[in-house]
């Protein structure tokens, strides 16, 4: 990425997840372009390491149980009293390994929902308090393609990320006022240990195999989804909010 | 946990009959073992024996002993 041309210089972006392939990669890519990372995840150690290797001062982390709803609001009062008001937040946290529906019992689908869609809206609407945020500020969920259409064994992963699409259209419309924008990006397939697992547990079905020619310009790199992030956080993307965008190598083209 | 009451928790993802396997039974033989079936079988071992089952250490598996065995 050039820096100069996103201009993320002095930004304080909040990235959940940043210890995930892509949370990792956006992070790096951040740094690199001037931002401060305030990275939030749940493995201290790992977010220890996170911090040290970026590149720029000023990077730090709060523990956070994404699954633990109750427990987020602390976290974020915390950042935005250390800290001060932050221009940007990233929500990159997400659960949900291949599971058939016969196996999706309740309590597995709260834990999903809970990761991957309340904890996005909790952690909005707490950075969205009068004094939290810089005017500017942009917002940008991690959604999936899988919103989209339908495919076996993902019940509760693609619910969560549809509830998200939603709520971001309703977000943008709601926070526009404030001069908040509002957007997801939604990869697909994607090389991190997530897409790694799904291929070990479902490379023998139709289902995969269809999906891997329709995404015709290849597998993306967590590096790829992270550079249109890092344009919905700039400034270049002040017109756009309520939006979609698609990063999935043509997937929903064809 | 029993080798009868490992045997019925696979017979519930398969949805077989109680009592329908054994455990010299070749997987490949079972027409209810499909890739939908595989996957499930995967959760089940996560969730009840906390433990992780790859695509590729199912694909290794011969017998229904070789499941209870993994389920120990």
């Amino acid at each position: 990425m050039e820096a100069g041309f996103l201009d993320l210089q002095g930004k304080k972006i909040v990235v959940a997840g940043a210890c995930g392939g892509m949370g990792k990669a956006l992070s790096a890519m951040l740094a690199q372009g001037g931002a401060q990372v305030i990275a939030l995840d749940l493995n201290e150690e790992a977010l220890v390491q996170l911090c040290q290797q970026l590149n720029g001062e000023g990077h730090c982390y709060r523990v956070c149980d994404f699954g633990h709803i109750e427990g987020i609001e602390p976290v974020i009062d915390d950042i935005i009293k250390q800290c001060g008001p932050v221009d940007g937040f990233v929500h990159c946290a997400g659960t949900g390994e291949v599971r058939p529906l016969k196996m999706s019992k309740y309590p597995y689908m709260v834990d999903v929902m809970n990761v991957n869609f309340f904890s996005f809206v909790e952690i909005v609407r707490c950075l969205t308090k009068r004094k939290a945020f810089n005017p500017g500020m942009s917002i940008v969920g991690v959604s999936s393609i899988g919103a989209f259409y339908g495919a076996p064994t993902k019940v509760a992963y693609t619910s969560s990320k549809a509830a998200m699409n939603a709520a971001v259209k309703c977000m943008a419309v709601e926070l526009g006022g404030k001069g908040i924008r509002v957007n997801a990006v939604a990869p697909g397939a994607t090389n991190t240990s997530m897409r790694r697992q799904y291929e070990s547990y479902a490379q023998d079905t139709d289902s995969y195999k269809i999906n891997a020619i329709r995404q015709f310009l290849g597998v993306c790199e967590p590096e790829d989804i992270a550079n249109s992030i890092a344009f919905l956080l700039s400034d270049k993307a002040r017109m756009i909010t309520g939006t979609c965008l698609t990063v999935d190598g043509g997937k929903m083209s064809t | 946990m029993t080798n009868e009451e490992k045997l019925h928790m696979i017979e519930d993802v398969l949805e077989l009959d109680e009592n329908t396997l054994t455990p010299e039974m070749v997987l490949a033989d079972i027409e209810e073992y499909d890739s939908m079936s595989k996957l499930s079988l995967i959760v089940m071992i996560d969730d009840e024996c906390h433990k992780k089952l790859t695509g590729e250490q199912l694909r290794e598996f011969v017998t229904v002993q070789d499941v209870l065995d993994f389920m120990e």
